[in-house]
């Protein structure tokens, strides 16, 4: 009997991050998959229905990964600026340990999986940042504004900065190295504007 | 619902259009003994998977031979 082999699953699902990440989704294939992975293709259809099903599984679990990693010390009843910091902190660490995951997790997004993925990986995750917010706008320690402008001006200026840091380098090809102190930097600037 | 792995056959066919998809269907669709199948249009070689109890590979492509494809086991 075949039995499911979980080392042989997790290379597997490494070599799909590699192979979305360098090359794209449209060059990703299960052929390639398996060769890449040194099993047969037919030991990959075992695990995978085909090839919308392993896409799809890979972004949900980077996604509970995410969420995981990104609830972690946090929790929707802390002050604003404790918990908004605590997102900087979780969000920062998993984008600097996890460059791959998150690569390729952007380019599930952005195709035609995505929204089934966001709805599958991320509902618990919605529930606690729309909480927080929530109670941070009833407790007088954030202005209202709208989901978008709140996410752009909440967000925005960390993940810019993560993208420098994985270019490094910035505007005008400036050597750029993402720091404790330039996210503290621009933590107390975002504060400052949606107080 | 948790599936026994030696229950799963993989093919290689020749399946090209949704029409021909259609026609497996047809047959897949009727026999009680298939339990679940897809095939990868995405993919060169056509994938077809079925999940099956009691039916072996010959007999998969035999049916398959019959309605005018080409299969062959995947090991």
């Amino acid at each position: 009997m075949r039995t499911r082999n979980a080392d042989k699953e997790s290379l597997v699902k490494q070599e799909a991050i590699e192979m979305l990440v360098r090359d794209g989704f449209q060059g990703f294939s299960m052929n390639k998959l398996a060769l890449a992975s040194g099993i047969s293709v037919a030991t990959l259809y075992i695990y995978y229905r085909d090839k919308d099903d392993l896409i799809q599984k890979i972004g949900a679990e980077i996604g509970k990964q995410f969420m995981a990693k990104t609830l972690q010390g946090f929790n929707p009843q802390m002050g604003f600026a404790e918990g908004l910091r605590k997102q900087w902190e979780n969000r920062a660490a998993f984008a600097l340990k996890f460059r791959k995951e998150v690569a390729c997790y952007e380019i599930i997004r952005h195709s035609r999986h995505g929204d089934d993925i966001v709805e599958e990986s991320l509902k618990g995750f919605k529930t606690a940042m729309g909480d927080f917010t929530h109670n941070a706008i009833k407790n007088g320690e954030l202005i209202s504004v709208s989901v978008e402008v709140f996410w752009s001006i909440a967000y925005g200026p960390l993940y810019t900065l993560l993208r420098f840091h994985e270019e490094g380098k910035s505007i005008g090809g400036r050597p750029f190295k993402f720091s404790k102190k330039v996210m503290d930097e621009s933590f107390q600037l975002v504060l400052k504007a949606l107080q | 619902m948790t599936i026994d792995l030696s229950n799963i056959l993989i093919f290689k066919t020749n399946i090209q259009t949704e029409f021909d998809r259609l026609r497996i269907k047809n047959v897949l669709d009727a026999s009680q003994k298939v339990l679940k199948w897809n095939i990868d249009m995405d993919d060169v070689d056509r994938v077809l998977r079925v999940v099956s109890d009691t039916l072996t590979a010959e007999q998969i492509i035999s049916v398959l031979e019959y309605v005018g494809f080409e299969c062959a086991e995947l090991e």
